[in-house]
């Protein structure tokens, strides 16, 4: 058993009269016990050779229904530049330059095909993302 | 304009042979820009006690064409101690994974509304899996929202 940790750290002065400052650590576990997860896709990073539309993974070559966490990042330093993310064909949103997004994923394919799709928005983008999977 | 970060740090010593450590800070932008978020929901704290699935942010219309494709950042913990305690989450009614006790998200939200035109449009539902009573904390840091008209 592994023990990978995620800390997220959410912060601001001016957003609010009072001063945001949250901290929230957890611990990548199995679904529905603490055995830390022990399989990774390793860091990586693709790239984007046009605006198509690319399955990053897709939910038939993972177990379904497991606590996988998907970890995305856009490296891009051009503002306007942005993936959008899909999961199961639903726009979950889109990341623009540098911003990142950590999310579980069930990997569901029996109910419906719950794979994570990526568009970039212009050729050549960059996009380092790891999945934490779940056995 | 205010100025929000959200940082992630990812680490392990034994996950891989060689350690993992991986941290990224981001400032928080309108769409396509380096203007910073400047609205919030703010930070809710909930206690779900039905296995009954529920819209998080129902004061927002989601999927309104004035906000639809704009920046939003949704944080979603579930508090929960018991590791065999999760909770559903889908977009539009569609799953997108499941949050066991202690787990949090970190996701962007555009507000796309279903293709399926089931009228679920944007929703951000929330499926607890116990009803003995389950502790949740979210938020909705974005740059615009469109609240229903008061009847």
């Amino acid at each position: 058993m592994a023990t990978t940790t995620a800390t997220i750290t959410l912060s601001s002065t001016d957003l609010l009269s009072d001063e945001l400052s949250l901290n929230t650590t957890a611990t990548l576990t199995a679904a529905g016990n603490s055995t830390g997860l022990t399989l990774a896709s390793g860091l990586s990073r693709k790239k984007t050779g046009n605006t198509t539309e690319y399955t990053l993974f897709a939910a038939a070559d993972y177990t379904d229904d497991k606590a996988h966490k998907v970890y995305l990042k856009n490296i891009s330093t051009t503002a306007a530049q942005y993936f959008e993310i899909q999961v199961a064909g639903t726009v979950v949103g889109k990341i623009y330059a540098g911003d990142w997004a950590l999310f579980p994923w069930s990997a569901d394919s029996t109910g419906t095909n719950c794979d994570i799709d990526i568009t970039p928005s212009a050729a050549d983008m960059t996009l380092e993302y790891m999945l934490f999977i779940d056995e | 304009m205010a100025t929000t970060t959200a940082a992630i740090t990812l680490t392990s010593a034994d996950l891989l042979t060689d350690a993992l450590s991986l941290s990224a800070t981001k400032t928080l932008h309108k769409a396509g820009s380096t203007v910073g978020l400047d609205q919030t929901t703010g930070m809710a704290k909930a206690y779900l006690t039905a296995v009954t699935q529920v819209d998080i942010f129902p004061p927002l219309i989601e999927g309104s064409i004035a906000f639809k494709g704009k920046t939003s950042w949704v944080y979603i913990c579930n508090e929960s101690e018991d590791e065999t305690e999760y909770a559903v989450v889908k977009l539009s009614g569609n799953v997108i994974g499941k949050l066991y006790g202690g787990d949090f998200l970190w996701m962007p939200w555009s507000m796309a509304e279903d293709a399926d035109a089931d009228n679920k449009h944007a929703d951000i539902q929330l499926t607890p899996s116990v009803a003995t009573g389950m502790w949740f904390t979210w938020c909705c840091v974005n740059e615009g929202t469109e609240y229903p008209t008061s009847v």
